[in-house]
């Protein structure tokens, strides 16, 4: 009889038990039926309406809890992204985990200066080349607001940088339902048409309504085309913890859920069965100064929180963050809390990782953070590997030939070693493990300068497959029409 | 100070209860108004201001300090019309048209009003034409303007050339703030000053008007 295979356990992070989670929940449900929330949009507040929410002054809604136990019915459980050449990339479902960039960095780190700077369209350019030449970055965001192009269509060119200059998915930003229509025509030019892009969605919205329970016109507008589209969307709220939220995580996160599970019942009343990416971004207002930060162990704490309460509750998949810092240069602080977060999402099975790459809360794009983080990422996806154990792994064969083996004998020379180390082990490109000595005589130099390095090897050697001529002027075209 | 120790001791601890108290006390025994004012309530919030640069104390410390004296200044106001006090300055603040965020403009207004200026709040999505009627309406020295998505930065310029239109520009300091905007960007669009934050936003304040 062949022997039992040994299952290898994947290390799992819980932060919430079954009574956590249900109270947390609980607690959204109430704030949708007693607080209630303000909704600005007529068609939204008629669909509401119609499907039997209560309406007090205006457009202040309460929402009964058996509309949300039904949007969370009909939304889809696994969200498949393509690339854009049409081939699976990001089934999001159940545990699986993808890493990308953020959007709308103000300022980023010029890559011959290191100086921080306004982002330009360049910017986008460079990020989107450089996702689509590292292996562990699933996805691309814009990581700039570039202060070169008409900023009523700034997203318009945003997003046509974006697909020039990468073929992975892409996650986007828009103003309102003007421009989005515009970037959705640009999408299925290089989809191939809107029944392609519909079959195989290389894009996902990503917008925001306001913390507390605040959901504007041009918000709405962008759930409601997206909804109709089917093109994926997510909707977190600026639900931080001290600022947009209570300062206490369980009231940040039954708040933030609240105003996700708005957009969740709002978006299935549009189209049921459409795509939503469930999840708040629930970090923490600075209470000093005053920052949303992007390193706060809060943030991955609610975040695995989250996942969670998506195994127990939800079963949708879900957003997140990782990557990313306060720290203002890539110092020690920003890869500390570069490692912390990108570890933990790994660890407690968040689906969807953006803002990798970011520095200053967010306020700064760096194409080496990207770059480190790149690795970060396979430092910890090996770890999330755990360990296999089998005869192979055990390797009591190779202990035999070398604990019996002559004078010389030595595992580094075994076969089983030469077969295996590759992954055996994790093989750091970036993290420096050479002797002191080589170190210093290549010239003590340290990650931000290998990173910087590295980026620079990427623009100049990585090609990226060109879009067809057709798409490319179809592109041009609705950008002259901006 | 020593006069009102136990009012601005109180002002800078945050217990509103003991300075409403304190400042009800100080009013009986026939204090001066003006005094009260710049000697106890706006020397403990500017103490307040530099605990806070320092590091010492946190934003919500601050801004009970802050709440502490707008409760002490209930009692002080109608009293205050009356002598016609001076104050720092007047200052009409709101996000820009199109906008709906306010966390960062509300604290702006609250560290301002703590450092002694009179605010007045449009709140948010204000037209240029708003922020034009009430700039001729309280004739602020500074008009505030707060955005946070970069698409609504350019009803900033729009409302300076509201301003320039309804010929009252030189008479008020435009100041501008906001995630998207910039210093470089104040310059463009011929802002007088950008903060980065609500502390430095009472500071460039203070340097517009030329006060300590």
């Amino acid at each position: 009889m062949k022997p039992i295979k040994i299952p290898t356990l994947q290390p799992r992070l819980h932060v919430l038990n079954h009574e956590q989670a249900l109270a947390i929940h609980t607690a959204a449900l109430e704030i949708l039926e007693k607080t209630g929330f303000k909704m600005e949009h007529p068609r939204a507040l008629e669909l509401l309406v119609d499907a039997g929410c209560k309406v007090s002054n205006g457009d202040r809604v309460k929402l009964p809890s058996h509309l949300v136990e039904k949007a969370l019915r009909s939304a889809p459980k696994q969200i498949d992204l393509y690339n854009q050449l049409g081939n699976k990339a990001m089934p999001l479902v159940n545990g699986n985990c993808f890493y990308g960039t953020g959007s709308d960095a103000t300022f980023t780190l010029d890559l011959e200066t290191g100086q921080r700077r306004r982002t330009v369209l360049s910017d986008v350019a460079n990020f989107a080349k450089l996702v689509d030449g590292l292996e562990n970055i699933a996805f691309n965001m814009s990581m700039a607001n570039p202060e070169d192009v008409p900023i009523e269509d700034i997203y318009v060119f945003v997003f046509a940088e974006m697909v020039k200059n990468t073929n992975k998915p892409v996650v986007f930003i828009a103003d309102r339902g003007r421009d989005i229509a515009k970037i959705y025509e640009i999408a299925c030019l290089v989809a191939g048409g809107e029944k392609k892009l519909q079959e195989r969605p290389f894009l996902l919205n990503y917008s925001e309504a306001i913390s507390p329970l605040r959901f504007p016109v041009y918000v709405m507008e962008k759930l409601i085309f997206c909804a109709e589209k089917r093109v994926p969307i997510c909707l977190p709220s600026g639900s931080n913890a001290g600022g947009g939220a209570p300062v206490t995580l369980a009231g940040a996160m039954a708040l933030g859920i609240a105003e996700n599970l708005v957009g969740l019942v709002v978006h299935q009343l549009v189209a049921e069965g459409a795509p939503f990416l469930f999840g708040p971004n629930v970090s923490v207002l600075d209470m000093k100064s005053t920052v949303v930060s992007y390193g706060a162990p809060e943030w991955s704490l609610t975040q695995a929180a989250l996942a969670d309460m998506r195994d127990e509750i939800y079963g949708l998949p879900i957003w997140a963050y990782a990557g990313a810092s306060d720290a203002k240069v890539m110092d020690a602080q920003a890869g500390a809390e570069a490692m912390f977060s990108i570890v933990t999402a790994l660890l407690s099975r968040s689906n969807l990782m953006h803002d990798v790459g970011f520095l200053e809360y967010g306020n700064t794009s760096s194409l080496e953070m990207v770059t480190m983080s790149n690795e970060l990422v396979a430092m910890s996806r090996f770890f999330f590997e755990g360990i296999p154990v089998n005869e192979e792994t055990l390797a009591l064969e190779a202990i035999e030939r070398v604990a019996k083996g002559g004078p010389g004998s030595i595992f580094l020379m075994d076969d089983h070693t030469y077969e295996h180390f590759r992954q055996a082990q994790f093989l750091p490109k970036l993290l420096d493990r050479s002797r002191y000595d080589p170190w210093r005589e290549a010239g003590a130099i340290d990650i931000y300068t290998r990173c910087n390095s590295e980026v620079k090897r990427i623009l100049a050697e990585h090609v990226v497959e060109a879009k067809p001529d057709d798409v490319l002027k179809g592109i041009d075209r609705i950008l002259q029409r901006s | 100070m020593s006069e009102f120790k136990a009012l601005t001791e109180a002002v800078l601890k945050g217990d509103i209860d003991k300075a409403v108290a304190e400042t009800q006390k100080a009013l009986d025994a026939g204090k001066n108004v003006q005094a009260i004012l710049d000697e106890s309530l706006i020397a403990a919030m500017g103490e307040v201001g530099d605990r806070y640069s320092k590091g010492i104390i946190f934003v919500p410390q601050m801004l009970r300090s802050a709440k502490t004296m707008k409760e002490c200044m209930k009692l002080l106001e109608p009293l205050l019309k009356e002598a016609a006090v001076t104050t720092k300055g007047k200052v009409l603040i709101g996000t820009v048209k199109g906008d709906l965020h306010d966390i960062g403009k509300n604290l702006v207004s609250m560290m301002m009003e703590g450092a002694g200026f009179v605010i007045t709040d449009l709140g948010v999505d204000v037209p240029p034409e708003k922020f034009v009627q009430k700039a001729q309406e309280v004739e602020p020295d500074i008009v505030a303007m707060s955005a946070l998505l970069s698409t609504t930065m350019p009803s900033m310029p729009q409302t300076i050339k509201a301003l320039e239109e309804a010929g009252i520009r030189n008479k008020v300091k435009v100041m501008i703030g906001g995630a998207p905007v910039t210093a470089k960007y104040a310059q463009e669009i011929k802002a007088d000053c950008y903060a980065a934050d609500a502390g430095s936003a009472v500071n460039e304040a203070k340097k517009l008007l030329g006060i300590s």
